[in-house]
């Protein structure tokens, strides 16, 4: 073992709130060490329904939540600003539903006293006649419609350019790096044993850490002997690779919940569900009813859903802060940023619950609480200080395809990634070749993932570049993919096979809960694409 | 606490909107709605492309139709049944793209095996890219 690496902070784990608290810290000019077991957002940030969101829900709950959402969601979308677009739902009302027009009508007016925080426009109120209009896909039975708008983001982008920018600014970001063990003195935490992906196992000492690792955080806490407690709750989601609605729509599940359909840039996001989740949070399955459950809800107002074929699932389990008896659903996202030194521990502060609209907040809040502790006079900049691809205006995106020789949709989409950083990336021999034609992704973009954003397998890709996320799941790319980026990692022949079998087999749990008829078709086709792989016993 | 003082504003608004409805004569939203959301790209499809949606978008990229019929433009046709037809809301930007040559549609339709209507899949992807 190494001798270990001395730091101000290690943040443990790398999804969106320990990545923002890791930019926040390295902005303030404090060393941080920012360790993540799997890869940036694979975990609850990755799973979640990709939205920058006020949190209307809240209102029955807590305006506070509500107002501090929305508020922080304004500072994402200016400080990120080429990750966002606006998601604009329809919320129809049918017969029967738990809400009626006008009490959903109040909660929207109320909502738009908090929506300028967040740069978004207030609500409209649709007939049944102008509901079907804007979106025929709407049942018959929809009485009247209100609308509602939010942001959309990329979780991934948004976590890795938070990781991006602490790195810039003097951080060690490591992925695929276990902590396996605190490190302790007496009473205090002095820092982390760490296994990295090569089983290598190193310590770094730190004058604080931050355990940021959220449904983990029970796991972690335990190891400084300091309880915390959670509710965690999972979530799915259906994903279909296209838009198949004009706008985003709501749904009430049979319980009576509030679901959602969310159109992305190019992509639906159908969910989610909110159950109790006991198992183990290194496998969380789909299941098929949780599938039917989300089909059913949709159904009854936008009935031609069965006939779009999903792509796949993704399945999370959200770090809920712990209450007895309330319903999982009217459980708050509320957060807690807690200083282990009052039970003992010094050294040590967690934070845990939240949801990603308030990440940068929650960074903000757990970086005051370490500062204090370290006696760190430095205020927080992250509300004001553009993410990497940020800092200036994009050219615009045909401009950039005509320089590079690439089709003006590969631009947007890549624009869309790097944003301003978007000409960095493409300044490579490879120029415009496409190695993902659904998405599109060029094989510049994805050496550039592999050389310069800690891409380590094809799911990595997946996460960082959108590889394999379209129509195609990836039967007519991971192949190449491979070959890309086992050029830049340096893999062997059958280092590359290895990867691509992999990242098949990893797809196909996904999937194969979303398996209808006419998705079969893709299945055959990907099953074939692979066959000389030797992966016929994938399903 | 929160939540009993939550439900009591809400109650509030909700008498305040009863009353302001009475009150108001109502309009059409459906122009506002959208005229604020052209310059995000958030246009409808018509009806009839609603209608045909499942099949439109049930590409599975096999690349038969590019070997019987080509290109669209500068666009392979499966990339515009798996690519183009996606990002409806920013084709406007993409339009030098699909500028171009016609591709026979008819015998790219009969080589896809789930049954894609390319030339329908074109019409729209030509329509919106319009702007």
């Amino acid at each position: 073992m190494s001798a270990p690496s001395a730091h101000d902070v290690c943040v443990i784990g790398g999804g969106v709130t320990g990545a923002g608290i890791a930019r926040d810290l390295s902005l303030r000019g404090l060393s941080v060490l920012l360790l993540e077991k799997g890869d940036w957002g694979a975990g609850t940030t990755g799973g979640s329904s990709w939205m920058i969101h006020g949190g209307p829900r809240y209102l029955e709950f807590d305006w506070n939540t509500t107002r501090l959402s929305t508020q922080d969601a304004g500072h994402i979308v200016t400080i990120a600003r080429h990750l966002v677009y606006r998601v604009v739902f329809i919320i129809p009302v049918l017969p029967h539903d738990r809400n009626n027009i006008e009490r959903m009508e109040t909660a929207m007016e109320v909502y738009d006293r908090f929506q300028p925080l967040k740069r978004a426009h207030p609500h409209r109120r649709l007939t049944a006649e102008d509901a079907r209009q804007a979106e025929p896909g709407l049942s018959p039975d929809v009485i009247g419609a209100v609308t509602m708008e939010e942001w959309g983001v990329d979780p991934h982008r948004l976590v890795y350019a938070n990781v991006e920018d602490a790195v810039a600014h003097g951080a060690r970001a490591l992925n695929h790096t276990k902590v396996i063990d605190l490190i302790r003195d007496g009473g205090k935490v002095i820092g982390v044993r760490y296994r990295a992906s090569d089983g290598s196992i190193s310590e770094a000492r730190a004058r604080a850490v931050v355990n940021a690792t959220g449904p983990w955080t029970t796991e972690i806490s335990g190891m400084a002997g300091v309880p915390v407690r959670l509710r965690p709750a999972k979530g799915i989601h259906i994903v279909y690779p296209h838009r198949i609605s004009n706008f985003s729509i709501s749904a009430e599940s049979i319980d009576g919940r509030d679901l959602l359909m969310v159109s992305h840039a190019g992509f639906t996001l159908l969910g989610t569900t909110d159950d109790d989740f006991y198992g183990d949070l290194d496998s969380v399955d789909v299941m098929e009813d949780e599938v039917d459950y989300l089909l059913q809800a949709f159904e009854r107002v936008f009935p031609s859903i069965r006939e779009y074929r999903p792509v796949r699932t993704t399945a999370a389990v959200r770090p809920t802060l712990y209450k007895w008896r309330r319903y999982e659903d009217e459980l708050s996202r509320e957060y807690e940023v807690i200083d282990h030194a009052a039970q003992g521990v010094e050294g040590f502060v967690t934070i845990a619950g939240g949801k990603l609209s308030m990440y940068r907040l929650m960074a903000e809040e757990t970086s005051d609480a370490v500062c204090r502790k370290l006696g760190h006079q430095a205020k927080c900049m992250t509300a004001t200080t553009p993410l990497p691809g940020n800092e200036s205006d994009m050219e615009p995106p045909a401009d950039l395809a005509r320089r590079f020789g690439l089709p003006a949709l590969a631009a947007i989409k890549l624009q869309s990634r790097h944003g301003s950083n978007a000409a960095k990336v493409l300044d490579d021999a490879r120029g415009g070749r496409l190695v993902c034609r659904c998405e599109p992704i060029t094989e510049a973009e994805l050496a550039y993932a592999a050389r310069s954003e800690q891409v380590r397998s094809l799911a990595d890709a997946f996460r960082r570049v959108s590889l394999a996320a379209g129509p195609c799941a990836g039967s007519a790319c991971v192949m190449r993919a491979a070959e890309v980026i086992g050029g830049e990692l340096g893999w062997s022949a059958s280092q590359r096979f290895d990867a691509v079998r992999e990242f098949v087999r990893g797809s196909w749990l996904g999937r194969a809960p979303v398996l209808g008829q006419s998705a079969w078709a893709q299945e055959e086709l990907a099953q074939g694409a692979m066959r000389g792989l030797g992966l016929n016993g994938t399903r | 606490m929160g939540r009993a003082d939550s439900l009591a504003k809400l109650a509030w608004a909700y008498g305040i909107h009863l009353t302001r409805r009475r009150l108001t004569r109502q309009r059409s939203q459906l122009d506002d709605l959208l005229h604020t959301y052209r310059p995000d790209g958030i246009r409808a499809l018509l009806p009839a492309e609603r209608a045909k949606l499942p099949q439109l978008v049930g590409c599975i990229n096999c690349g038969l139709c590019a070997l019987a019929a080509g290109r669209m433009g500068k666009t392979r046709l499966p990339d515009l049944a798996t690519s183009y037809m996606r990002l409806y809301a920013r084709l406007g930007e993409a339009s030098s793209d699909i500028e171009g040559g016609e591709p026979d549609f008819e015998a790219a339709a009969s080589a896809c095996p789930v049954g894609v209507p390319l030339a329908d899949v074109a019409a729209i992807v030509r329509r919106l890219s319009a702007g």
